[in-house]
């Protein structure tokens, strides 16, 4: 098991289901402060390292992901334990080295699925997965390559990836040394009406490409589109230091002790500009679903680095735009082939490997997918607490999807992990078999760490589907190449286009990204936004003003909220009683009803059924603290 | 774009007379046959109006807008522009029918503007130069900008000086159309439709008050000031404490006297009493005194409980706080241009922050959480104090009812509330609201605060009301709407007297004045279903057959969150129990407010932290957080006419129709096993259809439906610009994929 603190309330047994996590587990990454507390005023900050200097009466861990875990010891004899247990994990504590990676997990879940385990999300780790991935998004015009079979043309990039069909492997290969880090142009997402999306990594203007090289590397952009539009990503979005610097602030001002007066709270949460940050996001988002859906066209994400920003846009302006996206297991492969495989330097930015570049980037992008659930309660098929979990999961340390920066790192590891996970178990005597990307595990595996009735709780009982896919017919569109070079190029920037002579930088004009701007807040003048300016007046889609399945979300002042169940966790006062979601409340109604009525049909032998958790239920407690489950959530842990 | 704009210019020239004369002059009828689209309200004349005015439909650099009349009425200011309402049947159900969309009320209007070369300045007074533009921001909100540039001189004289003299100038209460309204409509509204509201006006409605919470034990209605002889502050029947004997009542004036609100099941009450007259002389001070003694003696004595005095004069707010803090606020709403709103997004929270509005609401919630906290876990109780005991007392005495009795958060019992406690207990709603523009003040909005803390409760626990946000929305712009009288006078007292006389010059029967409660009057029964909250947790059936008082008292015990009713408030008691607490639970958040050693502050965090920590009974004691992040802006009031604001297909609206369907077939289910079990009669199913088969709604639904019909142009900006000169214009247009074919 990877180095966590645990506690286990009493008469609490490791559930056969969920081996991997309960509610009360913190890993030694995710303690975020460690305090030990003795009377009313003596609180001691507990560094690794440290030493404690009197004996605690209490213990309070906070955690990264904003929970807060509270172990009282109760006078009686335990001030011994009290004292060892506390000194434990901070020497714990001192001793784990973020970087140093697992040995590996005991699965005893994985050895229980024979070798033909299929992962419940596809993890995008064959070339087959690629196939079925394209097929279904109709990219007709693009095709999967292998030129990176043996992660030789990028280790960041993942084995697999799609291109234009008519450019070679070898033109690929060549193309793609013109950029930084080898990331060159690939297809994140086809729309249904014929606009393909793509992301790129900056152009490495160092390089001296020869005018074949240029040729491809302007065809692969162009996608066979005479429309192309260019979007700096990391023009008006903040840089990684301001994201990890608000989100440090947050942190700090969601802390319970707080000092923050109440009447000065609004413009606390103001000065940390993560709410700032998010709308950023939203409003480029936006802007980007609108150029993708307006117009027949190639729009292309580019960021310097390719692994962060674009990501975050190229799965938000997904979420905006296509209705599969929104559900379960659309959202899950999202964030398996935008983030995880894409190359999000996950461990680094998480604080993983201890390194300056730490910027929840990720975390960010599941606040901005929160207030889109929020403003469209009806269009996603996961809920909050789906969020909650995923936002808890990327510190746990069970599984890679989280815990490695490139798909080489996590392919080479999950080769190793293959070797562990051959672990014996009473019931299984036969080792499992089968290639190693069979037994990965991956985050997805929700029913490892999650108990059914709260993996119930992902869906969203107020999930209409009636909008969704089956509204969702787009006109077939004729696959159509054109040869030339593009008609127009855009370059997107501050919420307008302008347009561009060419679209590679190495001719004669400066390079476009070497300019590239730090983020500033957008000039008063262009307030206009894009769908304004693109559908005025929308006279040709009649009463409703916008193509089925595109959202275009709010994003003022007072329409960004504050993810309170996620960041004040922590609050004891806060957490309580908070009024159920109304919808999964009737809900609730509705099954017990239904139960009722089975029950009384006379046919229907009447069954015992699992009565559901009483929600105020106090665990007796092993050590001392008995802990109130807050009816409402499955996920965060209560104060007695 | 000129095609869409449509032009209603009429060049046939009106009758038009001047504001002065034509109150004399013009006939009603006249003007019906000649202008169908504008209409009239019985009782209402048509002033002056002006043709060719320009109203933007959405103000940025482009000047878009439908071109129209511009007319000014005893009762409104209305735009009669193209027939745009008739756009959507579907989505205008929710219509009100007595202020379109395009009408503002004369009560409405909150401040005008010019724009004289491009410079905006505040109209008063008599005009030496005449706007182009005049901007109109109204109370509820709206934000109007009518352009005068192709209206005709002399009619833009007439329409702004006519717009400015009948908002701004100040009018006798006579004059408000609240009484040409009564008097024309009489014949029509002959029949008060089955209300349920209890107004007060009569000793049994008291006395039914004072049985249902069971205060009838130590309190007495009394009908000492019927016909005002005591005092025309008080109503004509109020409540005080039974051995208190009437000639005190009449010692001074009704100063100094507790009068009764609310009784709370465990015998203590909530009282209030406005303070005696400030005095110089000696020996008025010494009657005074030794008249309060006596007063003090009597409900001091068991079997009263302890009383705690509460004044709200000192220590608390300001109603100049309330005014600043409200005026600042709603700026932030008030949106001449996208621009504007930009440039205060920014800095939205900081904005919001130093407004205060929200730390006021938050006060006035602490305030009565704390003396919920003597009332149910001391039993003590409380006194409110204020000069006249009708602005802040009548706020906090509202709240206090709302979170203790589940009566209050049914829809009749919230207006019962209202009637008792605002209109019965004498609220200045004329002075306040500045209907009759006495003063250059604007207005005092303490009635919109209490709504403003209500929706914070309803927001927070929305299964505990009847009512919905909506309702709270529409309740308030019903305070500007003159021709229900609820809310368009200081005192019972005013308006009786106000009534009596028109009576007698006219006809033998006394005017009758509508009351906003009758919700038909403004909505149509479809439109009404809004108000109503499907999801409202309905009290349980079980308690059908028992009697109404017990059963309040066997609900509200179900929810005590602390169940020492019987103890006395020793302060070792609690000394005692916190010292437990704190160490084991609340921690050291808690501690840091110990260490401050206020008792007070123990006791109110205790008890507000304890109920939280409790799972709601919607039918108890309920309190509101009153945390920072939980104070929040009401944004479908604030936020309705801001389109920026709007969230296509968004918002709550989105889930309502899963809702309704999953309330349905709870229902149906219900009746099932109802069916089996007994033979019992099921509840009737009243589900709203307003929003079945609806397509995607906005965020903003049910205001502000038009918004994006008949928003901006194309408009090229700098990059668009460029695409407009290429010349393969043609080519791009083949490749534009239509999706609205689909």
């Amino acid at each position: 098991m990877p180095p966590r603190v645990t506690f286990q309330p009493c008469g609490w047994q490791q559930n056969e289901d969920t081996p991997l996590s309960s509610e009360y587990d913190f890993a030694l990454v995710n303690i975020g402060r460690l305090e030990a507390v003795s009377g009313l005023s003596r609180v001691q900050l507990l560094r690794p390292g440290s030493l404690l200097k009197f004996i605690p009466e209490e213990i309070m861990i906070h955690g990264r992901d904003f929970r807060l875990l509270r172990v009282g010891f109760e006078a009686g004899g335990l001030e011994p334990q009290a004292f060892q247990v506390t000194m434990a994990i901070v020497q714990a504590r001192a001793q784990s080295n973020p970087a140093q990676p697992y040995s590996g997990i005991t699965l005893s879940k994985a050895g229980q699925a024979s070798g033909s385990r299929k992962p419940p999300v596809p993890l995008m780790e064959t070339a087959e997965d690629w196939e079925t991935e394209r097929k279904k998004q109709a990219a007709r015009g693009w095709r999967v390559s292998t030129v990176n079979e043996r992660f030789d043309v990028a280790t960041s990039l993942p084995r697999y990836f799609w291109v234009p069909n008519r450019i070679l492997d070898s033109e690929v290969r060549r193309a793609f040394g013109h950029f930084h880090q080898g990331r060159g142009p690939r297809l994140s997402w086809h729309h249904p009406g014929g606009s393909d999306l793509l992301r790129c990594g900056g152009f490495y203007t160092a390089s001296d490409p020869n005018k074949e090289d240029i040729r491809a590397v302007e065809s692969m952009l162009q996608a066979g589109h005479s429309d192309v539009v260019l979007v700096d990503t990391m023009d008006e979005l903040p840089s990684l230091a301001d994201v990890q610097l608000a989100h440090l602030r947050l942190r700090a001002l969601c802390l319970p002790d707080s000092s923050v007066a109440e009447d000065k709270w609004l413009s606390a949460l103001e000065g940390t500009r993560w709410l700032d940050y998010i709308r950023a996001c939203l409003r480029k988002a936006s802007d980007i679903s609108v150029l993708v859906t307006s117009r027949v066209r190639s729009v292309i994400l580019q960021e310097r680095g390719d692994r962060d920003l674009n990501g975050l846009l190229s799965s938000l302006v997904q979420l905006l735009s296509a209705p599969e996206a929104r559900t379960l297991f659309g959202f899950q492969s999202l964030v398996q082939r935008e983030w995880v495989a894409a190359g999000h330097p996950f461990l680094t930015r998480l604080g993983g490997t201890g390194a300056s570049e730490e910027a929840p980037v990720f975390l960010l992008f599941l606040d901005c997918v929160w207030q889109l659930l929020q403003q469209f309660p009806a269009d996603f098929e996961f809920s909050e607490f789906f969020l909650l979990a995923l936002h808890d999961s990327v510190r746990v340390p069970d599984t890679l999807t989280f815990l490695r920066n490139t798909p080489w790192e996590r392919g080479k590891q999950s080769g190793q992990l293959n070797s562990y996970t051959q672990v014996y178990t009473p019931g299984y005597s036969q080792p499992p078999a089968g290639n190693s990307f069979n037994l990965q595990l991956s985050v997805w595996d929700w029913d490892l760490r999650y108990s059914n009735a709260q993996i119930l709780q992902f869906q969203n009982p107020g999930y209409d589907p009636e909008h969704c896919p089956d509204s969702w017919l787009p006109r077939p569109q004729p696959s159509f190449m054109i040869p030339g070079p593009p008609s127009s190029v855009w370059l997107f920037s501050r919420g307008a286009l302008t347009p561009l002579n060419q679209l590679c930088p190495w001719r004669d004009s400066p390079s476009l990204l070497a300019v590239s701007s730090r983020w500033l807040p957008r000039p008063a003048i262009s307030s206009e936004s894009l769908a304004d300016q693109e559908w005025g007046l929308p006279s040709h889609w009649g009463a409703c003003p916008l193509p089925p399945g595109l959202l275009l979300p709010g994003y003022l002042g007072p329409q960004i909220r504050f993810w309170r169940r996620c960041y004040l966790r922590g609050r004891p006062e806060v957490q309580m009683g908070l009024s159920a979601p109304t919808i999964s409340g009737l809900q609730d109604e509705l099954s017990h009803l239904q139960e009722l009525l089975r029950k009384w049909t006379p046919r229907i032998s009447p069954e015992v059924h699992s009565k559901k958790r009483d929600p105020h239920t106090i665990l007796n407690p092993t050590e001392i603290v008995g802990i109130l489950k807050d009816q409402f959530h499955p996920f965060w842990i209560t104060r007695c | 774009m000129a095609s869409t704009w449509s032009s209603q210019i009429e060049l046939t020239t009106l009758s038009l007379c001047s504001f002065l004369i034509c109150e004399i002059h013009t006939n009603e009828k006249e003007v019906t046959e000649k202008e169908v689209t504008l209409h009239l309200l019985p009782g209402e004349q048509l002033l002056c109006e002006a043709s060719t005015v320009l109203k933007y439909v959405q103000e940025d650099s482009c000047q878009h807008g439908v071109y129209g009349r511009l007319v000014c009425t005893d009762f409104k200011i209305a735009f009669l522009g193209d027939d745009e309402s008739a756009l959507d049947n579907d989505e205008t159900q929710f219509k009100n029918k007595v202020v379109g969309e395009n009408d503002i009320t004369l009560h409405c209007v909150d401040q005008i503007y010019g724009v004289f070369d491009e410079k905006k300045k505040t109209l008063f007074g008599q005009l030496k130069k005449y706007p182009e533009k005049l901007i109109i921001h109204c109370k509820d909100l709206r934000v109007f900008q009518f352009c005068l540039r192709y209206t005709k001189e002399e009619e833009v004289k007439r329409i702004v000086s006519g717009i400015i003299h009948h908002t701004q100038a100040p009018k006798l209460l006579k004059r408000l159309f609240l009484f040409s309204y009564a008097t024309a409509a009489q014949n029509n509204t002959v029949t008060d439709p089955k209300n349920h509201t209890i107004m007060f006006d009569t000793l049994k409605d008291w006395c039914w008050e004072l049985e249902r919470t069971k205060g009838n034990m130590k309190y007495k209605a009394v009908s000492v000031n019927e016909g005002y002889k005591v005092c025309e502050r008080l109503p004509a029947y109020f409540v005080v404490p039974t051995p208190l004997p009437e000639e005190n009542v009449q010692r001074f004036q009704g100063h100094g006297i507790p009068i009764w609100c609310w009784s709370c099941h465990n015998g203590s009450a909530l009282l209030k009493m406005s303070a005696l007259p400030k005095e110089q002389d000696d020996g008025i001070l010494q009657i005074q005194k030794s008249f309060l003694d006596g007063v003090y003696k009597t409900i001091h004595r068991p079997p009263y409980e302890i009383v705690k005095t509460e004044d709200l004069s000192s220590n608390f707010l300001s109603l100049q706080e309330i005014q600043t803090a409200y005026s600042k606020f709603k700026q932030l709403f008030l949106i001449d241009n996208s621009t504007e709103f930009w440039d205060t997004d920014i800095k939205w929270f900081s904005l919001l922050e130093s407004s205060s509005w929200l730390d006021i609401i938050r006060r006035c919630l602490k305030k009565a959480i704390e003396i919920t906290e003597c009332m149910e876990a001391q039993n003590m109780n409380v006194l409110l104090l204020e000069e006249n005991a009708s602005d802040l007392c009548c706020l906090i005495s509202s709240l206090v009812q709302l979170m203790m009795d589940p009566h209050c958060r049914t829809r009749i019992g919230f207006q019962s509330l209202i009637q008792k406690e605002w209109v019965m207990g004498g609220h200045c709603f004329l002075d306040r609201c500045n209907h009759l523009r006495q003063n250059d003040k604007e207005e005092v909005p303490v009635f919109l605060l209490f709504l403003d803390c209500v929706w914070q409760l309803v927001h927070q626990h929305p299964p505990a009301f009847e009512f919905t946000e909506t309702y709270l929305t529409v309740l308030s712009d019903s305070l500007y709407i003159p021709i229900f009288s609820t809310f368009f006078f200081n005192s019972p007292h005013q308006k009786d007297t106000n009534m009596g006389r028109e009576g007698q010059d006219t006809q033998s029967k006394p005017l009758n004045l509508l009351t906003v409660w009758d919700w038909s009057v403004q909505f149509e029964p479809k439109a009404q279903t809004l108000l109503k909250n499907p999801l409202y947790v309905e009290k349980p059936k079980l308690d059908k057959g028992q009697r109404k008082g017990m059963r309040f008292k066997h609900q509200r015990q179900l929810s005590l969150p602390l169940t020492q009713s019987k103890s006395s408030p020793k302060r070792g008691f609690f000394r005692e129990e916190t010292d437990h607490l704190i160490k084991n639970l609340l921690g050291k958040r808690i501690s840091k407010l110990i260490n401050s050693s206020d008792e007070l502050q123990d006791n109110f965090r205790e008890f507000y932290d304890s109920w939280h920590s409790k799972p709601t009974d919607y039918h108890g004691l309920l309190l509101p957080h009153i945390e920072g992040p939980e104070i929040k802006v009401w944004a479908q009031r604030y936020l309705r006419w801001i389109p920026e604001a709007q969230i296509l297909g968004g918002s709550r609206v989105a889930t309502m129709s899963k809702l309704l369907e999953m309330i349905e077939e709870v229902q149906s289910l219900q009746e099932k096993i109802d069916e089996r079990h007994h033979s019992q009669q099921a509840p009737q199913a009243e589900a709203p259809c307003l929003l079945r088969n609806s397509a995607r709604l906005s965020s903003l639904f049910p205001f502000a439906l038009l918004q994006r019909h008949s928003s901006k142009p194309v408009l090229p900006t700098s990059g668009w610009k460029a695409l407009g000169d290429e010349d393969d214009l043609a080519k791009r247009e083949d490749e534009f994929v239509d999706l609205g074919d689909v």
